[in-house]
């Protein structure tokens, strides 16, 4: 019991400590503002529902997606990511941040959770455990002794890896259990078999995270002569991965990869607008509140699709340009292993930029399917002339209908099959990473010479 | 003698592998730092050029009515320095009368692509409180610890010397080697941007520069008195260096985190559905004063409108109506438009509850960050840089003020109770119904009954234009004279006594633990 592995345990614990007991207040209280906020929204709807259908499919809904339990494990920035679909039967428009999730005043910040632990605290103990374990050997000059045993190079520098990823979970696991049954006690998590799984998953990840890093503190132990060096070597790693790659993404992002700007699509947008508004046959813009068979609704049904299907072809465009933008930023902070981390915890737990993609591309889906029953529902009206206008209540049906027979939308989680599936690419690169660097290591550490 | 230490030292560092690789961490990060944030803040200048002229354009106006100008404020210069939250607020606001400015919005609270939210950015600040306290801790973990280790700590201690001078002498020396680094960096970043075309600075911003520079000398030297009060109080260089890296990576990576964490689940604060359903139901009710108001009003002879434009907040625009119109107008606006200012009232104190639970969380979190000196400088900085939450709620607040001040111009020169309040016609040629029907039917039809009964239809009234009615042929009305918005950029005391009392609170525990690294080199063990 060195005095590393003391202060590390302490902060550890300390930190597991207090981020749990944050997490079930502030999870909590953002459960109990959704429950409000979600009561007071199917309170609306159903006011609509049970006033007429059409009401009801042309609004412009805001999907709210629901805070996550899972976000102890790793809340992969959800808070700052979009988070609300908006969404009626006939399109899904498009997403954002709902106002007022975050309070502006306060510094943008990680929250204490095990992701957070596992890779900012306990990265830098596992390089503060390793970076002298060759160069203080050689400084010492025991090392030469090591060697004159009968043990392999090999089976030194292996031993002496396995040995410091062992001593950092045994770092983690007091933390994790503390941390464990806290949320078991303040009952603010159910611990279900999604939860089991998705603490295994964590655990792999963060072993394959620790062994990464570790090979990176072997390496700057070879490297140098001295544990002085090292020292700076390994923490020169750490601001590089932790601080500089992660925080730079946003400069790559704009620079390598740049995307329309939202003024500029809107004026794409408006040309497109005016240029069928001139098209339109006259007559494309009357409309009567009391007749819905006037007879001009149904040029001015097909003028508002027009409208709607030209700017979802340049929204849609423009989503896929932030996708990829997103994507390929990503692509650059692969660099660093605690990115890689991140987005190996974003995919087990369903977090993140992942949940909203699935989210997104599930609301697509479900769309057309809404706007099947509002057809069918309307193709039972007699009193509907049919015309489809995908922003008003003038020429489709006007009945009402039981809210709860509608289709409604309810997210539904990635199977754990998929999860792994995508977290798999980030696995593969990360055990790349710790072998070439680890071979590496081993490499320079054969050709030691210890004299 | 003091000063043979330091210079030992210093040489001895200059040589030294940490000097070297501190020194290329540092000329690597410091320009590419530099850099992304005059990206960032020529995007910010970029989006502030395009708000400003929509606003510039948004203030012609042709009736006093339509006079709801928009703020914009420009980028602090000093945000490449510190950005604070300056990128999570907005700075555009908009005056209305029915409501009281309560938080900006504007290009710069969000990001073009919100997917990119989940990606933060560190400004210069932050790279430099992680940097300068690394260095300040490498160059002092060992001041005792080493010389002991070496043996050399016997030799001095033989000499003539006072124990404190050889520790005066050393802290000397460190000073020595990284104050050249850290002006070093200064400097690079102010070539940068005396270079840089996209920025210009002023006088008063290259003195905050200094002043910056000043406290990032007292955060350094802070941290040279924790290393050197460790190295003092432990045996082994490499236990000292341990306990070092963690109180660093504690107080520049945890606590920050932890303050905010703890302050956004421990503080409670309302989300802004309710506010915004509390404000609507304010505003139905205003609604209902108004119809109640406006039903014991005449009916007018003509509802006719010919020319309409309505904007928010009561703004309208109006041109060939019948006089009786008008006139049922005016008094509406009469009543309504002190109402409305009234009712603005009413609404602040719910948002005024709002905001004082957002500021709740804030201050609750400055607090608990205070226990990291790398926020406490942190802070200090983005005060100096007038990027803080402070600097934003005294924007928000001149703003409230020009508004009072826009509304008593407005009920002093009695705009309310003025037809140029919606129209610019002149009262004297406001015709009734009656006479507007004649006159543009050509004498088609002699009354407002006669057209209504005998088959009127809209072509019949183009005959012939009357002028005057039409409000886009007015030109926009001269507001020189009305109460202009001016930003200050005078210092604020505030400020400046924000930005001391943090340096202060620095400079006084780094002496604290000066001397109390003293009194424990005093009684340290030599063997």
């Amino acid at each position: 019991m060195s005095l590393r592995l003391h202060l590390a345990l302490v902060l550890t614990l300390f930190v597991f400590v207090t981020g749990t007991v944050a997490f079930v207040a502030s999870h909590n209280m953002s459960l109990d503002q959704h429950g409000q906020f979600e009561s007071k929204h199917t309170e609306m709807r159903r006011e609509q529902a049970e006033n007429n259908l059409t009401q009801y499919a042309v609004y412009r809904d805001n999907y709210i997606l629901e805070p996550r339990g899972s976000s102890f494990l790793s809340d992969s920035r959800e808070k700052y990511l979009p988070n609300s679909l908006q969404v009626n039967a006939y399109n899904v428009f498009g997403f954002g941040v709902k106002p007022g999730s975050i309070n502006p005043y306060l510094q943008s910040f990680q929250e204490l959770n095990w992701a957070f632990i596992v890779s900012l605290i306990m990265g830098f103990i596992v390089l503060l455990l390793t970076f002298d374990t060759i160069s203080g050997e050689k400084q010492s000059r025991t090392l030469a002794l090591l060697f004159a045993n009968p043990v392999s190079r090999a089976s030194v520098l292996f031993g002496k890896y396995i040995s410091t990823i062992l001593s950092a979970l045994f770092i983690l696991a007091p933390g994790m259990c503390l941390s464990s049954i806290i949320l078991i006690l303040s009952g603010s998590v159910a611990f279900t078999g999604i939860t089991l799984f998705e603490i295994a998953g964590f655990m792999a990840a963060s072993v394959v995270y620790i062994s990464c890093v570790a090979a990176f503190g072997l390496l700057a132990s070879v490297l140098s002569k001295t544990p002085n060096v090292s020292l700076l070597f390994s923490l020169v790693f750490w601001i590089v991965f932790v601080a500089i790659i992660p925080n730079s993404a946003l400069f790559w992002s704009q620079t390598l990869f740049p995307i329309d700007s939202p003024e500029k699509v809107n004026a794409t947008v408006s040309a497109a607008r005016q240029e069928i508004n001139d098209s339109a046959p006259k007559g494309s813009w009357s409309s009567s509140r009391n007749n819905p068979f006037y007879p001009r609704h149904e040029l001015r049904a097909n003028n508002q699709t027009n409208l709607m299907n030209s700017e979802k072809r340049i929204r849609d465009a423009w989503y896929n340009d932030m996708f990829l933008q997103l994507d390929r930023t990503r692509y650059v902070t692969l660099l660093s292993p605690v990115s890689l981390f991140e987005y190996m915890c974003e995919a087990i737990v369903d977090g993140g930029y992942v949940r909203f993609r699935k989210n997104w591309d599930d609301m697509r889906k479900y769309q057309p399917q809404f706007l099947t029953y509002f057809k069918d529902k309307d193709a039972a009206d007699a009193d509907s002339p049919h015309w489809y206008n995908p922003y008003e209540n003038y020429s489709t049906t006007r009945k009402a209908v039981n809210f709860d027979e509608l289709p409604r939308y309810s997210e539904i989680r990635m199977p754990i099959s998929e999860r792994l599936a995508s977290a798999m690419m980030y696995l593969t690169i990360i055990i790349v990473y710790s072998v070439v660097i680890f071979m590496t290591s081993f490499m320079l550490f054969i050709r030691y010479d210890v004299r | 003698m003091i000063l043979k230490i330091a210079l030992k030292d210093f040489y001895n560092n200059l040589v030294s592998s940490r000097f070297v690789i501190g020194f290329l961490l540092c000329l690597f990060l410091i320009p590419f730092t530099m850099i992304v944030s005059i990206n960032d803040y020529q995007s910010q200048m970029k989006a502030y050029e395009t708000e400003f002229k929509q606003a510039e354009e948004n203030n012609h106006i042709r009736v006093y009515s339509e006079y709801r100008p928009e703020i914009v404020k420009a980028p602090e210069p000093l945000s490449i320095f510190s950005r604070g939250i300056s990128h999570q607020v907005g700075n555009k606001v908009r005056i209305l009368f029915g409501e009281k400015p309560m938080t900006a919005t504007g290009k710069t609270a969000v990001r073009d692509n919100p997917l990119l939210n989940s990606f933060f950015s560190l400004d210069f600040t932050s790279v430099l409180a992680i940097i300068m306290s690394l260095l300040a801790l490498l160059f002092s973990y060992d001041a005792c610890t080493g010389e002991r280790e070496q043996g050399t700590l016997k030799l001095l201690m033989v000499s003539s010397l006072g124990s404190w001078k050889i520790l005066l002498g050393k802290i000397v020396g460190a000073v020595l080697t990284l104050l050249p680094v850290i002006l070093f960096c200064y400097i690079i970043c102010s070539l940068i941007i005396l270079f840089h075309p996209a920025v210009a600075f002023s006088t008063a911003e290259w003195l905050s520069i200094v002043a910056l520079f000043g406290i990032s000398i007292v955060y350094f030297v802070f941290f040279l008195a924790v290393g050197l009060l460790i190295s003092t109080r432990l045996r082994s260089s490499v236990t000292s260096i341990i306990v070092c890296l963690f109180i660093w990576v504690s107080t520049v990576f945890v606590i920050p985190n932890m303050a905010v964490y703890g302050a956004q689940s421990f503080v409670q604060r309302d989300t802004e559905e309710n506010l915004r359903f509390a404000l609507s139901d304010l505003d139905q009710k205003f609604r209902s004063e108004e119809d109640a108001y406006a039903n014991t009003l005449p009916a007018p002879d003509w509802w006719m409108h010919f020319n309409l434009s309505g904007r928010i907040d009561g703004g309208a625009l109006m041109g060939g109506c019948a006089k009786s119109l008008y006139e049922r107008y005016r008094d509406l606006n009469t009543f309504r438009e002190p109402l409305r200012v009234e009712y603005a009232d009413k609404k602040w104190a719910l948002q005024k509850a709002y905001i004082d639970k957002l500021d709740k969380q804030r201050k609750f979190a400055e607090r608990l960050a205070l226990s990291s000196p790398s926020e406490l400088y942190r802070q200090a900085v983005s005060s100096l840089c007038k990027t803080d939450v402070p600097a934003q709620y005294r924007f928000l607040e001149k703003t409230r003020e020009y508004r009072e001040e826009l509304i008593g111009y407005y009920q002093d020169e009695g705009l309310f109770e003025s037809f140029n309040y919606f129209t610019r016609e002149d009262p004297k040629t406001f015709m009734t119904a009656d006479e507007i029907i004649i006159t543009r039917t050509g004498g088609d039809f002699k009354t407002l009954a006669d057209y209504n009964t005998n088959g009127g239809t809209w072509k019949s009234m183009d005959k012939v234009d009357i002028p005057g009615t039409n409000p886009y042929e007015y030109d926009f009305l001269d507001t020189s004279n009305m109460p202009q918005f001016h930003t200050s950029a005078g210092i604020d005391a505030k400020a400046v006594i924000s930005v001391l009392y943090r340096a202060a609170v620095l400079l006084i525990v780094s002496i604290l633990l000066f001397f109390l690294s003293f009194v424990s080199f005093t009684r340290y063990d030599v063997r």
